[in-house]
């Protein structure tokens, strides 16, 4: 059903591959660093303590494995889509009663991660992806990357120019093969959709998804719901409009949350999207560790990109007591950048995002996205007035 | 004001220019004497510190290397808000960065305190084969904008450290208690932090 597109014909089954790793006892006297692969085949660079963490981690996704195979073992191969409730009458009681239950099964487990090996099919199924292709013909991908292929645009200028800069040493991604396909997922975007056409930041997510989904079709497709239906509107438009309303919800949000972090950063006149940009933008991709990245995308795809504030917030508070001692810009984003680098345990940052932030609501986000959109509006707007009569006067 | 030879100043620089222009491989050579074929594209903004040590002065940099892509334009002034240098970087082997960096001259003169250090930078100056802007047409528009100009290479590390000692020198140089963008701390203990912000 998924089309002919070749399957990527990935070398890169690293899970299998790389072999646990085992500090030897001279590294860790000498308290040395090492690099190593992780489960997605970056290059991480860690001392003999985040070795030991993310050997850790490959065994909690095992388990977690476990955990997931049981579920179908039990209540059927495709038992997460069964989740909502309300399909007419003809629903009896007790089956209603499964969906409820399925949906708070559903969202704890997501919470806790989804396999590697099952990510692919659960992403694409529970992020909305298979409804967006269901609702064209199949050979769309197909018929799209084809009509496009040798075409030169400004979009394909730039992704050309982009993909060698890729998550650069990559063993799949820094290859022909792995640029060619990113070239074409990208590409075939930037025709889909000529308001985004090709902004930089998707090079790094449509690159993870491809990892991730193994086939460059699903990719496609999940960049497509992830633009078109998770995020808010505009992030990656001309002008960045709706990454600025993030911004802006984040910094209100930020004061409300963590009002002491919040204070002493505004008395250090530090503004927090200097840092929090590239967050919402790539999606974390850039700052956390892969598996890390990924258990946050495992939320995002499910619960909507209200997680991201969850998990952005997770990462200041997380070291609260650090950032109020900074008394420049500097240290803070030394604390902040160490910090997300070297989260190699998903848990420690989910559990803080989820248990120790409080809930906050789709509904309640998106209220202070409406709220903050005219003033971004306003402000992009004068802008661009104020640069045009720059260049008049040029003339 | 007194020369003190143990000056220390903290100084806001940024870095503006097209995309690939090489602003973060040029930092990246200034800060970590590093240099690689294939620099990760920046995204919003990268931050860096460096020391420099001047008979003047230590400067101690605050280096902010901003996304070149056009749409990041709408961010670009959080970067340079109290910036105290801004480096404008251009590839001489791209005319459209060249025409680039000239609008960001324009919108830094216009925008930006009005104190503030700017150098425009040709880079990439190792490709002179593939060279589409003339060392000549870049050292008249630096002239007539009033900026220093410098071909520099991040690759072979052509006047990269000059580059950044020459802006060094300058804020040194500068009437420091009236420039924005820096912070002056030859007075330690001083407000907050020991840090006085003379802005
Ligand atoms: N030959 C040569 N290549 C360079 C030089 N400086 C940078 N490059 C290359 O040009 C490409 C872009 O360099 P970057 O430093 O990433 O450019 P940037 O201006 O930071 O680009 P963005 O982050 O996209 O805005 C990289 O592949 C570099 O290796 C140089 O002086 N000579
Ligand atoms: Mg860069």
């Amino acid at each position: 059903m998924y089309g002919t597109k070749s399957k990527i014909d990935l070398a890169f089954e690293y899970q299998s591959q790389v072999a646990v790793l085992r500090p030897s006892i001279h590294s860790r006297r000498a308290n040395l660093t090492v690099k190593f692969q992780d489960l997605y085949g970056f290059t991480v660079e860690g001392n003999v303590d985040d070795v030991n963490v993310l050997n850790e981690v490959r065994e909690k996704v095992r388990q977690q494995g476990r955990v997931w195979w049981a579920l179908e073992a039990s209540k059927g191969a495709n038992w997460y889509l069964h989740t909502t409730i309300g399909q007419g009458s003809a629903l009896t009681s007790s089956l209603k009663f499964s969906a409820l239950a399925n949906a708070i099964t559903l969202k704890k487990l997501i919470r806790k991660g989804i396999p590697p090996v099952l990510r692919p099919k659960i992403w694409f199924s529970l992020s909305g992806a298979a409804k967006k292709k269901s609702t064209v013909p199949d050979s769309y991908y197909d018929d799209l990357t084809k009509a496009v292929e040798g075409k030169v645009t400004p979009a394909t200028r730039q992704i050309d120019h982009d993909l060698p800069r890729t998550f650069p040493g990559h063993p799949w991604l820094d290859t022909p093969d792995g640029h060619a396909t990113l070239r074409r997922v990208l590409v075939a975007y930037s025709f889909r959709d000529s308001d985004v056409g090709y902004c930089q930041g998707l090079n790094y997510v449509a690159a993870l998804l491809l990892l991730v989904m193994k086939t460059e079709e699903d990719a496609f497709w999940m960049l497509a719901v992830l633009l078109e239906n998770v995020l808010v509107n505009d992030c990656y438009t001309n002008n960045l409009s709706g990454c600025h309303v993030e911004q802006r919800v984040f910094k209100d949000l930020l004061a409300k949350k963590c009002p002491r972090i919040a204070s002493h950063l505004e008395a250090l006149e530090f503004d927090v999207s200097l840092v929090t940009t590239e967050w919402f933008l790539c999606l974390f991709s850039k700052s956390l560790p892969s598996e890390t990245t990924l258990r946050v995308w495992d939320v995002i795809f499910y619960e909507g990109a209200k997680v991201i504030f969850n998990v952005a917030l997770a990462i200041f508070k997380m070291k609260e007591d650090e950032l109020i001692l900074t008394h420049h810009v500097g240290e803070v984003i030394n604390i902040l950048q160490m910090t997300t680098h070297h989260l190699f345990d998903p848990d420690d940052l989910l559990t803080v995002a989820f248990d120790k932030i409080g809930s906050m609501t789709t509904n309640t986000i998106s209220k202070q996205r409406k709220k903050q959109e005219p003033e971004v509006m306003k402000e992009l707007d004068q802008r661009i007035r104020r640069l045009n009569s720059l260049r008049m006067e040029d003339k | 004001m007194a020369r003190n030879a143990n000056k220390s100043l903290q100084a806001k620089l940024v870095l503006l220019g097209d995309m690939g222009a090489g602003k973060t491989s040029l930092v990246l050579r200034f800060v970590k004497g590093q240099f690689s074929e294939y620099q990760e594209s920046t995204i919003g903004a990268a931050f860096f510190t460096q020391v420099l040590s001047l008979n003047e002065a230590t400067v101690k940099f605050d280096i902010w290397d901003t996304a070149g892509q056009e749409r990041y334009h709408s961010l670009a002034p959080m970067y340079y808000r109290g910036a105290a240098a801004a480096i404008v970087v251009y590839d001489i082997t791209s005319m459209d960065s060249f025409v680039r960096a000239k609008k960001w001259v324009r919108e830094v003169q216009r925008q930006a305190n009005s104190s503030l250090t700017m150098l425009l930078v040709a880079n990439k100056a190792d490709l002179e084969d593939e060279r589409k802007v003339s060392n000549e047409e870049g050292e008249e528009y630096a002239k007539e904008n009033g900026l220093s100009f410098l071909e520099t290479s991040a690759k072979t590390a052509q006047n990269v450290n000059e580059l950044f000692y020459e802006i060094g020198k300058r804020l040194a140089k500068a009437k420091s208690s009236h420039e924005t963008g820096m912070r002056l701390h030859s007075r330690a203990g001083q407000d907050r932090g020991g840090l006085f912000c003379c802005a």
